[in-house]
């Protein structure tokens, strides 16, 4: 059937929340596993598809290649990639490519491929045929390999999840989407955004954050570490000294 | 039961931690090396980044080292002037060490280099001992008297200036050699990790031909001023020593320690040896043939920038 006249809006809209939005690092830390539940309001009743997508804090990398020199594997000069989030999960409930195309997922970020990671450090602008500012990088043809190792890297630590079918519909208009955060995971504030995505074009979308911090005896070491960290480095000696000392008198008495 | 690493940033299995620290704890106190070069690729497998690894258990080693030098210094068996030498020449070496360290990183060969050190002197030092050790085994088994060493000592360790009385190592020789070995531990241990023991004791019995019985304890007090400024400095520059990884080593380590102090003496010195370049050739061969083997993924992060 084909309607008359599309409306002019749409009216459908997506809502969700998460379990908890502070995840606290202690000495127990193992993970964690948050749920983002929400639901989906499509008045006229058409399927529509909901896709969650969670990033950390950006971190810049450090990438070597390996190379072998004379039977020997050598790494080469590190390259420094930005903008790779420190965490990134995308979930949906089929195919990214199959809820909308290659420019709108682009736009959004939304997959690893559309992630915007660099490396500013090699790239220059150069004159080409008469074209000014042409961006070439240092890495020449190997660039994509460099950015795809970028995010195998990190997938491989569980950092990076792309997830075909991570949302799971519990009931009608109602769906869920799990978040595994690794013990790797960055400490940091988190956005987890949820698209509603119909015909291939975003309808709707949400933003809910969640940090991830460290507490108690956790934090207050790190910070001492981070903002005395001379003071700290003789406190660990002192400590060192003192259990060395501790323990041969102990021996001696026993 | 695990325990999440405040600075480390992973989780790790703490019991196995208080086990590893023993152990190499019980091996330090009979060989009088610090044990970091045992340590650290265990560390590194059991999931620790490297850097937090060597850092933090160089904070073992003093607290290791400090236990098993007092029960040794009970003994009368450290020479107090002979290990300050070098000692100083260790601050040194690691102020060098750590920039050097720094440098290396920001290239991205630090990994190429702690593994070729490791090959080299490992490999070098294990194999000599290993082929010395084992015959004086088998002179002892052939009930043969030990060929009489050169009782002469070589000429130009005393040649040189600056001269000093060693009594309690019954030398009188100049501070340079003892400087220059000082210096070279120094580095070694802001690269490798490790106190440099297992240099420094063959290197204190064949070179400066010290009397063995102070060898030992000489060289874990020169390891404990070594590491203690390599701790600091690691942690004041790169912010890399785990308190709670140490804390977990230590408490392993130092019991370990004086079990070791305590059972040197029980056993033959050439089959302690043998052991030991076992041990210590072991290690080298198993961080060297990572450099021969072909990685399993051509890229890898390197250290620093974030993760």
């Amino acid at each position: 059937m084909i309607p008359l006249a599309a409306p002019p809006v749409d009216a459908a809209a997506v809502s969700a929340a998460l379990t908890e939005t502070r995840v606290e690092v202690t000495s127990e830390f193992h993970g964690a596993r948050i749920v983002l539940y929400g639901a989906v309001f499509t008045p006229d009743g058409k399927p529509a598809d909901v896709v969650v997508v969670v990033r950390g804090p950006e971190q810049p990398v450090r990438l070597v290649r390996k190379i072998r020199v004379a039977g020997v594997w050598l790494n080469s000069r590190p390259v420094v990639f930005e903008g790779a989030p420190g965490f990134y999960m995308a979930a949906s409930s089929k195919p990214l490519s199959s809820v909308a195309g290659f420019g709108v997922l682009r736009r959004a970020g939304i997959g690893v491929d559309h992630l915007r990671i660099e490396a500013p450090e090699e790239a220059r602008t150069v004159t080409w045929y008469g074209v000014r500012d042409v961006v070439v990088s240092r890495l020449g043809a190997d660039y994509l390999d460099w950015r795809r190792a970028v995010i195998r890297l990190k997938e491989k630590s569980g950092l990076y999840k792309v997830d075909p079918k991570g949302v799971q519909y519990v009931d009608q208009g109602l769906f869920k989407a799990e978040v595994d955060l690794p013990t790797e995971a960055p400490i940091g504030r988190y956005e987890a955004e949820v698209w509603l995505f119909r015909d291939g074009r975003p309808v709707s979308s949400k933003t809910r954050s969640l940090t991830v911090e460290k507490v108690g005896a956790e934090r207050a070491v790190y910070e001492f570490a981070h903002e005395r960290s001379w003071l700290y480095g003789f406190a660990c000696v002192a400590i060192a000294l003192l259990s060395g000392w501790a323990a041969s008198i102990f021996f001696r008495r026993s | 039961m695990d325990l999440y690493l405040p600075i480390a940033e992973v989780s790790v299995n703490a019991p196995l931690l208080v086990a590893l620290g023993a152990f190499v704890g019980f091996i330090s106190g009979v060989f009088g090396i610090g044990g970091g070069f045992l340590m650290a690729p265990v560390l590194v497998f059991m999931g620790v980044p490297p850097a937090m690894a060597v850092a933090s258990q160089a904070n073992h080693v003093v607290a290791s080292s400090t236990s098993s030098v007092i029960a040794y210094s009970r003994q009368r068996s450290v020479d107090w002037r002979m290990g300050g030498v070098m000692a100083a020449g260790g601050v040194i070496g690691a102020f060098l060490g750590v920039e050097v360290f720094r440098l290396l990183r920001l290239l991205g060969q630090a990994d190429l280099v702690v593994a070729l050190s490791y090959l080299i002197f490992l490999g070098v030092i294990g194999g000599l001992m290993l082929v010395e050790s084992l015959q004086a085994v088998v002179r002892r088994r052939r009930g043969q008297a030990a060929p009489r060493r050169k009782v002469r000592h070589p000429k130009w360790l005393y040649g040189l200036p600056w001269r000093m009385r060693f009594p309690r190592s019954r030398l009188y020789i100049s501070i340079l050699p003892p400087l220059a070995l000082g210096i070279f531990a120094g580095v070694l241990s802001a690269i490798m990790g490790v106190g440099g023991g297992f240099i420094l004791v063959p290197a204190m019995v064949y070179l400066l031909r010290m009397r063995a019985s102070v060898v030992v304890g000489t060289s874990l007090f020169q390891i404990i001023v070594t590491t203690a400024v390599t701790t600091v400095l690691q942690a004041g520059r790169n912010q890399t020593v785990d308190i709670l990884l140490s804390v977990l080593l230590m408490v392993g380590g130092v019991l370990g320690a004086q079990l070791g102090a305590r059972a040197s003496n029980r056993f033959r010195p050439d089959s302690l040896r043998a052991v030991l370049a076992l041990i210590v050739l072991l290690v080298g061969l198993q961080m060297g043939i990572g450099l021969f083997v072909p990685p399993p993924d051509p890229f890898a992060f390197a250290p620093g920038t974030g993760q």
